[in-house]
């Protein structure tokens, strides 16, 4: 049981990391990585929302009618992200102001609905719980990874601290919004380069059920 | 393309490919044509700028030709910087910064240029904007600090700030006669100053068909129309379009840069409302914008309604359905 | 003029991709051919429309008068949940031409964030109804644009030697920043006017 878990959370730091691996929930990637303390706060409340809500829809999965499933799913989604909206608010009022809408809007978050459609209902809670701390925490990752990048090049620092030598002009156009969908363009380039040096045929599952991937779908 | 109608289903690749297919061939010719063409415009403003301009459109050409060579080289494709457009590219782009930019921002631009708006997507005829406007729009937003303000004056080593900032009204200064803005003895970057040079280079190249004159006509003529309505300070139609026309990096632009193979319609009338459409948000920058300038982006929005201008402009062949793309 | 300034807003210079980040999926999903983002984009713009006014309803009518306003988030999602269900139903028995072209996108627009976005955000604004409306048309409108535009630009990509790691995403990511340069054209447009 315990080494299932493990596996279950690993998947979705690496192998189906939601952000670089399945490339759902792009909004708030390129929202909120214009530093790298509000990328956290964002994972967080990623993390907070992800897990309570594959946690509970596990629980209820076998009592939650088919045909209605969608909405039930939504509502539980909504409540932790109301949650996590005014705990955040509460906690940190200034980053609160600058994820701004972006917190509401982890409800409609593919991640999360996807998660729940493709792992939580069909899966028994342990598993569940292993799956929302692993996608959160892979979510988590790579926007931070992504903040990194934009913080360092367009604020010449790191989680607020002075990083490059005093001569470095930073380029402020790494925080605006070109700099956002450049560097997320190239950082998903670099890992297609890396996977396909080292040739790990990880087996690339494609989410049918998530809403994000029946978009890209459509025209397939 | 006569013989090439011949093949059947031609047509229709035709409508949805890019225009590169057709001037592959003479690629080389036609980016060498360019870069005479500017060579004017280049003594000039070294002339006035001094030995500074000449270091930055080198650093500016060295940095694209070299980024080209590089990343063709990681990509496993053949070397075509021989081809001059990576030096066009850099070229263009250095004549897009002030005389007092620093040369590691150019130097930037020009690989921003080279490896991520053209090579990313293919290499040559494959790029939707232009590389050196990109680039350009690039660096405002990443060294505002370095792009505004006040430009260097010629033949002086003080800076002041440039005629369409002082039109606009965002800062004070004399307005310089037409005769300084026409050979170009006023501040500015490297390749707007002097309108005779650049008048000279754009006609050889009409001269020799390498580029169309219905888009510098369109452009220019919707600028001056417009700011004549529109500009003046006490009405319609008391603006001064002389002024407008003469003044920032519009003569470049029109001739040099909205004319680009690869981003410009096909079609010649495609090009004529690329060349109108450009001038109509020229001038909505230039009176109403956040910025002095308004050419380079202007030609940057028109590159994005390229694919449209296209389909809306060529001309449907008689019992053939139009490609599903 | 505040209309104008809300037009203006969200077509040009606030464009919800180019610089909000909203309805991004469906953005770099949608836009392989120009006549699926069509589709798309009409049905974004009605369902935008529609939802700016009803959740103002929603805020307005019911949610402040109880002070149920940390209810905001569920009670919209549920709303812009049901009217997507109820338009397609509409439409279906209406106009089976309408739901012909719109019919496969409606569904995937529940979870399109710049619904529940602009509704979250005409909420923030304290926009009045009406406003709310134009709001709400406007920016789906800029959405529009930007998808028709972006796919004019992936169309031709058939036809180019992108480099295997770039292609797909990373591409679209990287010409969806290139587009959203051009638009810093529009910073500062008719400031001091308008704004």
């Amino acid at each position: 049981m315990m080494e299932k878990m493990l596996r279950t959370f690993y998947n979705g730091i690496i192998p189906e990391n939601p952000t670089l691996r399945l490339v759902i929930g792009m909004c708030p990637v390129l929202a909120v990585t214009t530093a790298v303390v509000n990328s956290v706060w964002m994972g967080l409340a990623v993390i907070f929302v992800l897990t309570a809500s594959n946690t509970l829809i596990s629980l209820l999965r076998k009592f939650i009618p088919d045909k209605i499933r969608i909405p039930c799913f939504i509502v539980v989604i909504a409540t932790f992200t109301t949650i996590a909206d005014l705990v955040l608010a509460a906690v940190q009022p200034d980053v609160h102001k600058i994820l701004g809408v972006f917190v509401p809007l982890i409800v409609v978050n593919c991640i999360i609905l996807g998660r729940a459609e493709a792992f939580a209902s069909k899966n028994p809670v342990h598993l569940a719980l292993a799956d929302g701390v692993g996608m959160g925490i892979g979510f988590t990752l790579a926007i931070m990874v992504l903040a990194s990048i934009r913080e360092i090049l367009g604020s010449g620092s790191w989680f607020g601290i002075r990083l490059m030598p005093a001569g470095f002009e930073p380029a402020t156009v790494m925080i605006l919004p070109p700099g956002a969908f450049i560097s997320l363009g190239f950082l998903l380039g670099t890992m297609n380069l890396v996977t396909a040096r080292l040739a790990v045929r990880t087996s690339r599952s494609k989410q049918k059920s998530s809403s994000c991937a029946a978009h890209a779908g459509l025209e397939g | 393309m006569e013989e090439k109608k011949a093949v059947p289903g031609f047509d229709k690749l035709v409508v949805a490919s890019s225009p590169h297919i057709r001037a592959v061939e003479t690629v080389d010719r036609l980016m060498w044509q360019v870069i005479i063409a500017l060579m004017p415009a280049a003594v000039v403003s070294v002339y006035f700028f001094g030995l500074r301009a000449l270091v930055l459109m080198l650093v500016g050409i060295a940095s694209a030709v070299l980024t080209e060579a590089l990343v063709e080289k990681a990509l496993k494709k053949e070397i075509t910087i021989a081809d001059g457009s990576a030096a066009l590219t850099g070229l263009l782009l250095a004549f897009n910064v002030p005389a007092n930019a620093p040369w590691w921002m150019v130097a930037v631009g020009a690989a921003f240029a080279i490896a991520v708006v053209k090579q990313t997507f293919g290499g040559l005829g494959a790029n939707f904007v232009n590389p050196a406007l990109a680039a350009r729009a690039f660096m405002l937003a990443a060294w505002p600090q370095h792009m505004t303000g006040k430009f260097p004056v010629p033949l002086d080593s003080i800076t002041a700030a440039t005629p369409l900032a002082i039109l606009k009204g965002t800062a004070t200064g004399t307005l310089p006669s037409y005769l300084d803005l026409f050979i170009g003895n006023v501040g500015g970057v490297l390749g707007e100053t002097s309108a005779l040079a650049l008048l000279v280079g754009g006609a050889y190249l009409i001269w020799q068909k390498v580029i169309d004159w219905r888009t510098p006509a369109g452009f220019i003529g919707t600028v001056a129309v417009l700011t004549w309505i529109f500009g003046g300070k006490g009405g319609l139609f008391t603006g001064d379009p002389l002024h407008h026309v003469l003044a920032g990096v519009l003569i470049l632009g029109a001739f040099f840069m909205a004319t680009d193979y690869v981003t410009s319609p096909i079609t010649p009338k495609g090009r004529l409302i690329f060349g109108i459409g450009c001038g109509f948000i020229t001038v909505l920058i230039r009176l109403w914008g956040g910025y002095p300038e308004g050419v380079s982006y202007s030609i940057l929005l028109m590159n994005l309604v390229v694919p449209f201008l296209d389909r809306w402009t060529l001309p449907r062949v008689y019992g053939v359905t139009r490609a599903r793309a | 003029m505040e209309y104008l300034a809300i037009i203006i807003g969200g077509i040009f210079i606030n464009n919800y991709i180019f610089s909000r980040f909203l309805g991004l999926c469906p953005f770099l999903g949608v836009s392989k051919q120009v006549e699926t983002a069509t589709g798309m984009g009409m049905a974004v713009i009605f369902v935008m429309t529609m939802a700016s006014a009803v959740t103002w309803l929603i805020q307005n009518l019911i949610l402040v008068p109880l002070h149920l306003e940390y209810m905001q988030t569920v009670a919209f999602i549920l709303v812009i949940a049901a009217l997507v269900q109820f338009v397609e139903m509409v439409i279906m028995k209406v106009s089976p031409v309408l739901y012909q072209a719109l019919g496969i996108y409606l569904p995937l627009i529940t979870t399109n964030c710049a619904v529940l976005g602009v509704a979250l955000l005409n909420a923030m604004e304290g926009y009045g109804f009406l406003q709310a409306v134009v709001s709400g048309a406007a920016n789906a409108l800029g959405w529009t644009l930007a998808i028709l535009l972006f796919a004019g630009i992936r169309e031709r990509w058939a036809f180019i030697d992108i480099p295997p790691s770039m292609q797909g995403f990373p591409i679209a990511l990287v010409a969806t920043g290139l587009m959203s340069i051009a638009f810093f054209g529009f910073q500062g447009l008719f400031r001091g006017i308008l704004f």
